[in-house]
């Protein structure tokens, strides 16, 4: 896990006591996945920032309440995941309140899909799944936690867990086979 | 297909702006963490305590008759043909909203997305809203809506309420102290255009390429001068001490808001327009501004009597709230209002012309303070820009 183990610990003790190198220690070896893994469920590069933002800063203001004998990253990752999902759902709703009378004047850029063109097989298959699989298979297979983490994370049972990476596994396996080939 | 497949796969995807938005990222939250209030830890125990209490208050206000009336009051108001969204899923016109909470001021995209620029106390868009400028202590910053800082000018002492001047936004004012200074688009040439001013926001002659501002100074007098040569142009007596200086979009009438019962309008040359706003004995104006493209003066007043705030748009009362409806900012066409309503922890989205529709945002405390309990102060809204 990024940035796990004692150097970790030391870090979030550090920066609950104030040592601003030890936060930015903190934060430069958590940016990197959290943003990773904010864009890969939200596909969008600027939903991606604000969503890993606003998950450093809620980290910022729970700082003082964090048990620094617990790792930082599941705490952080599992903010960042459940931010991304929301951001997602949120876009989802934004396109159905755009069909709706109250609104006006939504210029043509507004209408369509805000996310980045995805070129990349395996990111449009990801695309292919709902923001909760993508969620799963984000936890699982870029930030590493296990089938019982990720449950315990998203308050899902075990098998709700296992069966979504299933069915990512094989909407994935098809475009991976055809980039191998 | 194995798992280090899959795991490969994911990880060899380019994500674009990595690096930017690292650096942006940093930029914020090492802010946020400068200036975090942290809690000893012996006073958890006594903040849990505290935070128990506050909840049994809170519970029990709800549950007090003015606790429903404020509840029943915004079922009557809202229920039937507005849509109360979950979050602040979209704005209902185009551009772009500037928030400014305890936090510092964020972006609200027009899809309803947002971004905390940095850990600023006020700011305002710039002409056409590719920057905004905001105050943090002595410094004055111009920043991307990225949160890109583009400048900075530091100054001796505190300063606050810098505005940019009409496009093509060449100029930028803003108060250190008594002082009213002006500073260069490009963050050059900072200096002192007049002394002994009000604490209140300056105001640019909304007129492409003019340099003319309105500012009270200690005085209560209202001063209107050309910025670049320091010329005053004229000055009035408002009769009673300015709160507030705002222009009409197109420039032809200036309102000032007083503490006071009467609230002057001139024209641009400085001769008065009229009677301008009355308001009761007892009633405060929070917030005014001019319908774009019109004459028509929108404001919210609140009546220290009642407990209650009217918005009042073009002599007619369109809408009324229990506690204060703190903002009165028009959508960039004139078809929307939009006010905070610190009461109700809502943003209130009103359709006009009369009140033809709502939009309710909900919770908007927690909205503008990621990781917060909700508890934190009002946010204010500073602008909508541009369509």
């Amino acid at each position: 896990m990024a940035g796990a183990g004692r150097d970790e610990r030391a870090w979030v003790r550090g920066a609950q006591a104030g040592s601003a190198s030890d936060f930015e220690a903190l934060f430069r070896a958590h940016w990197p996945r959290a943003y990773r893994a904010a864009y890969l469920v939200v596909h969008d590069a600027a939903g991606a920032e604000d969503v890993a933002q606003e998950a450093f800063l809620a980290a910022v203001r729970a700082l003082d309440r964090f048990d620094s004998r617990r790792p930082f990253g599941p705490w952080l990752h599992r903010i960042v995941v459940n931010r991304a999902i929301d951001w997602t759902r949120a876009r989802s709703l934004r396109r159905e309140v755009g069909a709706g009378e109250a609104i006006d004047d939504v210029p043509a850029e507004g209408r369509g899909d805000p996310a980045i063109p995805l070129p990349d097989d395996v990111v449009s298959a990801l695309a292919s799944l709902s923001p909760d699989h993508r969620a799963v298979v984000v936890l699982r297979y870029v930030l590493e936690y296990t089938p019982g983490e990720i449950a315990r994370m998203l308050e899902l049972p075990r098998g709700t867990v296992n069966s979504r990476l299933r069915r990512a596994l094989d909407a994935l396996q098809g475009s991976i086979g055809r980039e191998e080939r | 297909m194995s798992d280090r497949d899959v795991r490969d796969a994911l990880l060899a995807v380019r994500v674009p702006g990595e690096l930017e938005a690292q650096r942006r990222g940093w930029t914020v939250v090492r802010e946020a963490y400068a200036t975090r209030d942290p809690v000893p830890r012996h006073g958890r125990r006594l903040r849990l305590v505290v935070a128990f209490a506050v909840l049994a208050a809170l519970v029990a206000a709800a549950l007090s008759p003015p606790g429903r009336s404020v509840g029943g009051w915004i079922r009557d108001r809202v229920a039937g043909e507005e849509a109360t969204e979950p979050a602040l899923v979209r704005l209902p016109s185009a551009g772009r909203l500037l928030v400014v909470s305890e936090q510092g001021p964020w972006i609200v995209r027009h899809d309803g997305s947002k971004r905390l620029l940095g850990n600023y106390e006020d700011a305002s868009f710039s002409p056409n809203a590719l920057y905004v400028v905001a105050t943090q202590g002595r410094r004055v910053v111009a920043v991307t809506p990225e949160g890109d800082v583009r400048w900075t000018v530091t100054r001796p002492t505190p300063v606050s309420d810098a505005r940019w001047a009409p496009s093509p936004g060449y100029r930028v004012a803003y108060r250190e102290g008594e002082t009213l200074r002006v500073v260069v688009g490009n963050g050059t040439g900072d200096r002192l255009l007049a002394a002994d001013v009000a604490p209140v926001p300056p105001a640019w002659l909304p007129a492409e390429g003019r340099t003319v501002l309105a500012y009270a100074d200690t005085r209560g007098r209202i001063r209107v001068v050309d910025a670049d040569s320091g010329k005053q142009l004229w000055s009035a007596d408002p009769g009673a001490t300015p709160e507030q200086v705002v222009w009409s979009a197109n420039a032809g009438l200036l309102l000032v808001v007083t503490a006071g019962r009467r609230h002057p309008l001139y024209r641009a040359d400085g001769r008065p327009a009229g009677r301008g706003l009355e308001t009761a004995q007892g009633q405060d104006v929070l917030d005014a501004a001019f319908a774009p493209r019109t004459r028509e003066i929108a404001y919210s007043v609140y009546d220290a009597e009642s407990g209650r705030s009217s918005i009042v748009v073009g002599g007619e009362r369109i809408q009324q709230g229990e506690g204060r409806l703190e903002d009165v900012v028009f959508s960039p066409n004139g078809r929307w209002l939009v006010t905070g309503w610190p009461e109700a922890d809502q943003l209130l989205f009103i359709r006009l012309p009369g009140v033809s529709g709502y939009v309710v945002v909900p919770d908007v405390r927690r909205e503008f303070d990621p990781g917060g309990v909700g508890a934190t102060e009002f946010p204010r809204i500073v602008g909508w820009c541009c369509s």
